[in-house]
């Protein structure tokens, strides 16, 4: 079959359909909110060379890079020839797979015709895989749980039974876990229903010429951005927050290389693996790293193979971005999450137009509880929430909206009927967003308290809150760009007294835990937003009268609720001579 | 003069439609207005004017009134509601603004979205708390409900929603608020989320609620002067309005929770298309409505459309899902596309031919129309390719030029692409048609229906002219076009079996059930919906079940025969479950016990009859010309005959490929098709198709196997 433009964009649209419908299925049969809600999961579909042609639109972007390497792996361990089918190919491991136990990725050759013509694979992040759960102490891959190898899960049909007798016995909630296992099945099958349909349909033997097309498409539309970018290297030292527990000072240095149509990222000279559970794998460093740059350069073609292959990733073996077994690598995006604004600040000066300011709820938050109910019955929910969207050039950031990763929050109600606790406050913290020509979105502060569980020993739940670790003055704080000042807001606290975030503590009922995901960062000179937008702010309770004036030069007239354009004009005008002290700039900038 | 006429009144965004159905002889007549935007009641009554020349004194002599409108959703698009304030559980007023937290695009940093329906400052948090279960863990402040009330009173708020957490367990603090805010706040419409949709997931409640308060006002405004206007013309029976999902209900009713008119238009044009269906014997469709801006796709199984209840309204970006305003009401399940006459076509940065989904819309409209339109759209291309006939769009009232529509395609498409004009035509009727397909795949899948085993029926202006390329792409094997397509909803809403629908969720796991409960539940059922249906009607009862494996949310839903309580009941019920599960998603035998979420009794009148009047015809109808037409896959342009349908006769047959013309639109259909007009005037339209290999064969698809049974 001829494949002339308008065939090239029907048959693109359908390959997208079909992991788009893989995706239904899975949240269709899907058991726990961690599909259902959270949507921490992908689908994708490979041609016979295990090319990835196409991924689910809904998904978490982490995943965007690694599921291609995913199914290499997989068929690296088992060639074409060795698979029959009926097969299907499980594993979670961290350097195989997605970076940490808690995702499963299983994989299935799509036959068609006698020969394989694709493949399906769907990845999900788990609500347990035993060991000691959502922690940042652990200090090696030993302690964070069971480890399943590259095994077939399915050989021409028949279960591999020891891999769910297994599983468990080695984890809290196995009707849950498996139960979202047969939901990836599902995804499975409807993907390789969709693509037969798709094969039959347009009487194609295979996927050869169009993965090859769609792939092109999607690279030569990259590397053609990147070719309009100036050559040059920029380079940036980031030192990230502290990590609980954990000694060593984390640094990641970063080389960014344009040359012609593509870009070398370099990540030598960053610090070495460390003893807490924050060690990327190289996968999801180069996840994390081509994502920013797809995302300003061609956000609205298509992504495939062809989206990473004008993007090479450096990183040294051995170093917290391309760690070894047996590091732990339970909260690997405490790192992972911070590339793209790493990535975004150090080509500030060369694309301006194109980047956000940090993100407040970056590196993700993430709330486990696991405990029993008053009637016996074990439970383990998962909650995050998101801090203030970055501000841009365009915009304000958005108040508490998802970044880089995206998952949907789960609603309080859903979480209040999964575990013995309730939320206290969910709401905006005023004056959180950095504030900027765009002001950063909003933060949030979140309260939630442990319910009565009745008599001993049942009674406490144990809880891990993770946050992102940034502070104010510590040395990643929420950064502004270009002028725009840093996000506001964080902390941990139990019972009132500050405490340490990402690592389990028993509560017992009665006790609450309380934190702040901070603002995102500003955009731009603050003394440059309009006073009428600044007033606006300060009607809608975003930014304190107070605020307006120190933060935006901007006084507002309280009683009225006017701008005192006068007091405005003389503030703004005494700044203008005697300008800040640049404190607020960013030690992550381009140079 | 007996009073045996029934009126259907659909207001759209331009045209108001009216039908009207005798009922001593079935006879329908049509009429059609401009829609006047500032006052739509006055445009009922033009109407009514203009039909009660034809028969005098209509009003007097109709039983029956029903109505559908968009001023629901317009007032929302609009913002044209009343000023609203939301009273929350303190610590959560940010909930309508917080939404799910995240992008409907991960690739776009840049994305929009809707403005939240109420400023932060309109926002107020009091003291109050349920938990999960229902119980009370902080009593309501009735002090704190006054002052909130007293800042409502100084911001002018002319409506309050009222939402707290859990209150779809235990509404009472809903209530309490209430009685305090009826009294301090006299003239404000209330809005509580408990009785507007009581589920969990406390951001789409809040948000359908706010949605409810916000029209309430302007809503009741217009039912009631709209029931005046009609009493003022002599009707003395009830006014009916078409819900979102095709159910009526009284004015009074509508009135109460008015944000369930949400889609009323729509769901009257679902009506029409299943009515068609039915009367052409077809159970099981897909119902496709493509006008000059979007397409509405809608499957009718078993004589019913599915419904949902994760309506959005105020798309940012107008086809994502997620980038707009839950409205968590039940409406029929549409899907709506950007893909309709007016959708432009352009060449993007890669070299492909790209499809809408913005639109020219009527001005300044398709090249062809001569308004001033540049862009090449596609009616352009379906000008080009011959669907069209440039002397009798509109039955005539304007003409079509077609030069400017090959000159738009040329410039814009085919010199970008190095395609011919009519290549680069037929792809822009090929990728719209597979745009509309692809996402009807993915629409189906949700719902979990195969295309290929339903029927379509289209209308619509551009309907007709797509559908058979649309159906073919699906799979769907035949394509009815009904008559009067041009004011298919009105007629919809008479054709609209009176029903109600009542359900009860049950929650439980089916093979620990006691039997003899659940068939008095459905008994009780019955006896509500059974009080609901008029005196003297003799109603069809169905009873249906839904299914699941016990943890997850979604349910399959059974129909099933009553009584239940034999012993084989169960395992029936679990066999039937488990052969839909296994045909939607593969063999993947759960092990999980079966629940029985919910029990379901849905009770209809029998459809009411109708008659389309058709001239009588005593012979086949000889084409009135012929054309060149584009023949997809062929060789290019084909000579095709070219039929007035308004003079086929009643079981006249046509061979494709054949253009059929009326007024409203023009029917396309392809080499091999066959055409037949039905004893309704249905064309009737049987597809050549080339079948996909059966969903589920087997080979290369995982059989997950009973090797996941527990041991």
């Amino acid at each position: 079959m001829q494949l002339d433009p308008v065939t090239i964009q029907i048959l693109w649209n359908r390959l997208i359909t079909i992991v788009d419908e893989a995706a239904t299925g899975l949240m269709r049969t899907a058991y726990t909110p961690s599909v259902k809600e959270y949507h921490d999961f992908c689908c994708a579909l490979f041609d016979a060379d295990a090319r990835m042609l196409s991924h689910s639109t809904v998904t978490t972007a982490g995943f965007l890079g690694i599921v291609p390497e995913v199914l290499r792996n997989f068929i690296a361990k088992y060639p074409p020839e060795t698979l029959r089918p009926g097969d299907a190919i499980i594993t979670n491991d961290p350097w195989i797979a997605s970076g940490h136990l808690i995702d499963i990725s299983i994989a299935a050759p799509i036959f068609h015709g006698g020969r394989i013509v694709g493949y399906t694979l769907c990845i999900v992040h788990h609500l347990d895989m035993g060991g000691r759960m959502s922690t940042l102490e652990s200090k090696d891959m030993y302690e964070e749980g069971l480890k399943i190898p590259i095994l077939k899960l399915f050989d021409e049909g028949r279960l591999n039974e020891t891999v769910f007798d297994f599983m468990r016995a080695n984890i809290r909630v196995p009707d849950k876990v498996l139960g979202d296992v047969r939901a990836q099945l599902v995804a499975n099958n409807v993907c390789s229903r969709g693509l037969k349909g798709l094969l039959e349909e347009y009487r194609l033997d295979g996927l050869e010429a169009l993965g090859a097309e769609v792939i092109h498409r999607t690279e030569s539309s990259l590397r053609r951005r990147i070719a309009a970018l100036p050559d040059g290297s920029y380079r940036n030292v980031a030192v990230l927050p502290k990590v609980p527990g954990c000694e060593d000072e984390v640094v990641v240095r970063i080389q960014v290389t344009v040359e012609g149509d593509g870009v070398a990222v370099d990540y030598s000279g960053s610090s070495g693996e460390v003893g807490a559970a924050i060690n990327c794998s190289y996968n999801m460093t180069r996840s994390y790293t081509a994502y920013p740059i797809k995302l300003a350069l061609d956000p609205h073609v298509p992504n495939n193979d062809g989206g990473l292959r004008p993007i090479r990733v450096i990183a040294p073996e051995g170093t917290i971005v391309n760690s070894r077994p047996p590091a732990a690598t339970w909260g690997r995006t405490m790192i992972s999450h911070l590339f793209p604004e790493i990535v975004f600040a150090t080509m500030e000066a060369v694309m301006p137009e194109s980047i956000l300011a940090s993100n407040g709820g970056s590196p993700a938050n993430e709330v486990y509880l696991h405990g029993r109910h008053r009637d016996g019955r074990s439970f383990l929910a998962i909650a995050q929430h998101s801090g203030g969207f970055g501000a841009s050039a365009r915009h304000d950031g958005y108040p508490c909206l998802c970044f880089p990763n995206n998952t949907r929050n789960i609603p309080v109600e859903v979480t209040e009927n999964e575990a013995r606790m309730y939320y206290v406050r969910k709401e905006l913290l005023a004056d959180s967003g950095g504030p900027g020509r765009n002001r950063g979105g909003l933060g949030q502060e979140i309260e939630f308290a442990i319910l009565d569980g009745g008599a001993e020993p049942a009674r406490d739940v144990e809880s891990s809150v993770r946050l992102s670790g940034r502070t104010e003055d510590g040395p990643f704080p929420v950064f502004g760009r270009l002028g725009g000042r840093n996000g506001r807001g964080s902390g941990l606290w139990h019972n009132g007294e500050p405490v340490d975030h990402g690592v389990y503590r028993r509560l017992a009922p009665g006790d609450r835990m309380r934190f702040v995901l901070s603002g995102g960062g500003g955009y731009g000179d603050p003394f440059e937003r309009e006073p009428e937008r600044v007033l606006a702010d300060v009607e809608q309770g975003y930014v304190s009268v107070e605020r307006a004036g120190e933060d935006y030069g901007v006084v507002v007239d309280e009683a009225a609720m006017t701008v005192d354009a006068g007091a405005t004009r003389r503030r703004r005008d005494r700044r203008r001579q005697q300008p800040e002290a640049p404190a607020h700039r960013s030690p992550i900038r381009s140079g | 003069m007996t009073s045996s006429y029934r009126l259907g009144i659909d207001i759209g965004g331009t045209f108001s439609d009216f039908a009207v159905v005798d009922g001593a002889d079935g006879a329908v007549r049509v009429g059609k207005v401009l829609t006047s935007a500032h006052a739509p009641e006055e445009s009922v009554m033009r109407g009514i004017d203009d039909l009660s020349a034809g028969i005098p004194g209509l009003l007097g002599r109709t039983c029956e009134v029903i109505h559908a409108t968009t001023l629901v959703t317009n007032t929302i698009l609009e913002r044209k509601g009343a000023k609203t304030g939301l009273l929350t559980t303190e610590g959560f007023r940010d909930i309508l603004e917080l939404a799910r937290e995240v992008r409907y695009d991960i690739y776009d940093m840049f994305i929009r979205l809707p403005e939240p329906m109420v400023p932060r400052r309109l926002r107020l948090g009091v003291p109050e708390r349920v938990l999960a279960d229902g119980t009370v863990l902080v009593p309501l402040d009735e002090a704190a409900v006054r002052q909130a009330a007293a800042v409502f009173r100084d911001e002018g708020v002319g409506a309050v929603a009222v939402s707290f957490l859990h209150s779809y367990r235990n509404g009472a603090h809903e209530r309490r608020a209430a009685e305090i805010l009826r009294e301090t706040l006299p003239g404000v419409t209330l809005s509580l989320s408990h009785e507007v949709h009581p589920e969990p997931k406390e951001y789409e409640r809040t948000s359908t609620t706010v949605l409810d308060a916000y029209v309430k006002a302007v809503a009741e405004g217009y039912l009631e002067r709209l029931a005046d206007g009609l009493a003022g013309r002599g009707y003395r029976e009830r006014l009916f309005i078409m819900l979102s999902n095709g159910g009526t209900a009284t004015v009074e009713t509508a009135k109460q929770v008015p944000v369930q008119i949400v889609e009323s238009g729509p769901a009257a044009g679902v009506e029409a298309a299943a009515c068609f269906g039915r009367l052409a014997g077809i159970d099981s469709l897909l119902s496709f409505d493509m006008g000059g801006t979007t397409a509405k796709l809608c499957i009718i199984e078993n004589g019913r459309a599915a419904r949902t209840r994760t309506y959005e309204v105020d798309r940012a970006h107008r086809f994502k899902s997620g980038s707009g305003l839950p409205a968590a009401v039940p409406v029929y399940d549409l899907l709506e596309i950007g893909a309709g006459g007016g959708s432009i076509a352009r060449v993007d940065d890669l070299g492909l031919i790209q499809v809408g989904p913005d639109s020219a819309g009527s001005a300044p409209g398709p090249a062809c129309y001569g308004l001033g339109g540049a862009a090449p759209t596609v009616t352009d291309a379906d000008l080009v390719l011959g669907y069209l006939n440039p002397d009798y769009f509109l039955g005539g009232r304007m003409a079509l030029d077609r030069a400017a529509a090959e000159r738009a395609v040329e410039e814009h498409l085919a010199s970008k692409t190095g395609l011919t004009v009519l290549e680069a035509a037929a792809g822009v009727h090929e990728i719209v048609n597979e745009n509309m397909a692809a996402a009807a795949q993915v629409y189906a899948a949700e719902k979990g229906k195969a295309p290929s085993e339903l029927a379509m029926v289209a209308f619509g202006g551009a309907g007709p002219v797509h559908a058979a390329g649309l159906a073919r792409k699906l799979g769907c094997p035949r394509l009815v076009i009904p008559p009067h397509s041009g004011v298919m909803s009105s007629l919809g809403l008479l054709a609209a079996p009176v029903a109600f629908e009542r359900s009860r969720a049950v929650r439980r796991i089916l093979k620990a059930m006691d039997l003899a409960a659940v068939e008095a539940g459905f008994r009780e059922l019955e006896t509500e919906v059974r009080e609901l249906m008029p005196d003297g009607a003799a109603p069809i009862v169905r009873r249906s079940v839904d299914l699941r494996y016990s943890g997850q949310d979604y349910p399959l839903e059974i129909e099933v025969a009553g009584p239940c309580g034999t012993p084989s009941t169960k395992r029936d019920w679990e066999a039937r479950f488990e052969a839909l599960y296994r045909s939607l998603y593969g063999k993947v035998d759960d092990d999980n016990p079966v629940e029985l979420a919910s029990i379901r009794v849905h009770v209809s009148q029998p459809p009411p009859a109708f008659e389309i009047a058709r001239p009588p015809a005593e012979a086949d109808a000889p084409p009135k010309a012929w054309r060149e037409v584009h023949v997809p896959a062929g060789s290019g342009m084909e000579r095709a005959p070219v039929y007035e349908r308004a003079a086929l006769r009643i079981g006249q047959e046509i061979a494709g490929p054949a253009v059929i013309e009326e007024r409203e639109s023009t029917t396309v259909i392809g080499p091999g098709d066959r055409l037949r007009v039905d004893p309704l005037g249905c064309l009737v339209v049987d597809l050549v198709i080339r079948r996909p290999a059966a969903a589920d064969s087997g080979a290369g698809e995982v059989p997950v196997s009973a090797t996941f049974a527990r041991r």
